[in-house]
């Protein structure tokens, strides 16, 4: 069983930011990351901080295709979390930090302005 | 080393080896004095040699040679410090092995333990090639068991790779040591890329080896001690902790995933200590290391960690827990120190509660998949 909530309209979600809101009883976070929207739980599984209350980013990498360089990479696709700087991958959920740990992602659809998530 | 120390070994052999294993132990002492390396040492630095034999032989502590960077406590007859255990010869450490029930064992200096705190760099990479030289020449020439790693001058890198290749295809050398007490910079350095290149391209691997060394102040103002009780514990641990926190920061693990990193004369109990300290930071700050790809425990998990000076709960299955949580089922190696003063005998490990396949590893196969050896084995 799944249901759909609308939890924004798309005018109140420009690109490159991200809200707080509520559906079916959960806070999530939504994001509009170069307008494609995601959707993810407002709980970092670090210590179940306010993880979408915090600040995209991008996020630093280094490997043998940098030169072992460090670069700037994935500019807005990285949630910050506000508590201990924890991040996650906003379009897959992953953990950076863990690659064992993800986090749930939502189905997120436009239809007209109202921006729609689907729950389980 | 003197007949009476010799002889306490004998009849002490394990009572029950789990059966067929073949013991290794990675971490044995060959006693090189500046008299033996003079030979073997290249000028004019044999001149400094011929100097330095002259001034009576202390044990680590021998000024321009093996400088004593230790605490001055006051001697009392048979301690630790009194007692001069040294073995001089290749046939008498095989006859102690043989005592120990040690098939395989890998040699290390005793001298040059303190051969990073040398500040000339020309001299310091001058006895580290006459080491190497004198290792391979009067202790490697056998097929008996006795393997060497080859040291590594960490104040001259591109001569540390070079003997590093000029030795690797010796049938008896079996790894690299790295002097890590007052190793300045630490081992995670860019200016110590050649030696994990070097190391990565002939397989052998390097094993970091500490010293107790308090002054000067590295890795933090254990000079405030006023006891080798408190010396010996942490500046082992801490030289540890320091050299591979620093090979984090850079991501050596990640950068040379071949290369296979062991930790000596630390033991074991540090290890889950600083594997959750560096998991917990990782977590917040892991932009500052960009180089892991997965937690730092999981590069831990790869690492191999010697087990002497092997903790002594008065319950050994604390033992057996301590190892549980870092893998180190698959990781730690059985190591004697022999001859120094905190040996420990492979009856020590053999009172951890695990089951014999366990103790088969730790005592052998670990130690086996660590070292580089020729291919029949041993």
């Amino acid at each position: 069983m799944s249901a759909e909530y609308v939890v924004a309209r798309v005018e109140d979600l420009p690109e490159g930011t991200h809200k707080v809101v509520e559906a079916g009883g959960r806070e999530i976070g939504i994001f509009n990351v170069r307008s494609h929207y995601y959707a993810l739980p407002n709980n970092c599984l670090h210590q179940n901080g306010p993880l979408c209350k915090g600040t995209a980013s991008g996020t630093v990498e280094a490997n043998a295709e940098t030169g072992w360089k460090p670069q700037w990479v994935r500019d807005g696709e990285i949630i910050v979390c506000p508590w201990h700087t924890a991040e996650f991958d906003i379009i897959t959920g992953q953990c950076l930090a863990d690659p064992r740990r993800r986090l749930p992602t939502y189905e997120v659809s436009v239809v007209g302005s109202e921006i729609k998530v689907r729950m389980l | 080393m003197d007949a009476a120390q010799g002889s306490t070994l004998e009849g002490r052999a394990p009572r029950k080896l789990p059966k067929g294993v073949k013991v290794f132990d990675v971490d044995i002492h060959a006693h090189e004095t500046p008299a033996a390396l003079l030979p073997y040492c290249e000028m004019p630095w044999r001149k400094s040699l011929e100097v330095i034999s002259k001034v009576p032989e202390r044990y680590l502590d021998i000024p321009s040679f093996a400088p004593l960077l230790a605490v001055w406590t006051p001697p009392f007859p048979q301690a630790t410090g009194d007692r001069r255990n040294t073995v001089t010869s290749a046939k008498q450490m095989r006859q102690d092995l043989d005592e120990l029930c040690v098939d395989v064992g890998v040699i290390f200096p005793d001298n040059l333990l303190m051969l990073a705190a040398l500040r000339d760099a020309n001299y310091a990479v001058a006895l580290a090639r006459a080491y190497n030289r004198w290792l391979v020449d009067e202790w490697l020439g056998e097929d008996n068991g006795i393997k060497g790693a080859i040291v590594a001058p960490s104040q001259n890198p591109m001569v540390a790779a070079e003997e590093i290749r000029c030795y690797a295809s010796h049938k008896n050398v079996a790894a690299i040591y790295l002097p890590s007490s007052c190793v300045q910079p630490l081992y995670g350095d860019r200016c110590y890329d050649p030696v994990y290149e070097a190391a990565q391209e002939t397989g052998l691997p390097v094993m970091l080896h500490s010293v107790t060394a308090v002054f000067p102040v590295f890795p933090f103002n254990l000079n405030c001690f006023s006891t080798n009780f408190s010396a010996h514990i942490v500046s082992h641990g801490f030289s540890m902790v320091a050299n591979l926190l620093s090979m984090m920061e850079t991501g050596v693990p990640a950068r040379y995933q071949k290369l296979k990193i062991g930790f000596s004369e630390a033991g074991i109990g540090w290890v889950p200590w600083i594997m959750l300290r560096m998991d917990k930071e990782y977590m917040e700050r892991r932009r500052e290391l960009p180089y892991l790809t997965d937690l730092p425990s999981a590069y831990v998990r790869q690492m191999f960690f010697a087990t002497q000076p092997i903790e002594e709960p008065g319950n050994m299955q604390v033992m057996a827990t301590i190892l549980s949580l870092f893998g180190g089922e698959n990781s730690v190696m059985f190591a004697s120190d022999w001859p120094h003063h905190d040996f420990d005998h492979p009856n020590k490990v053999l009172q951890i509660p695990v089951p014999p396949e366990t103790q088969r590893k730790i005592l052998g196969e670990n130690a086996r998949r660590f070292l580089k050896l020729p291919k029949e084995g041993a």
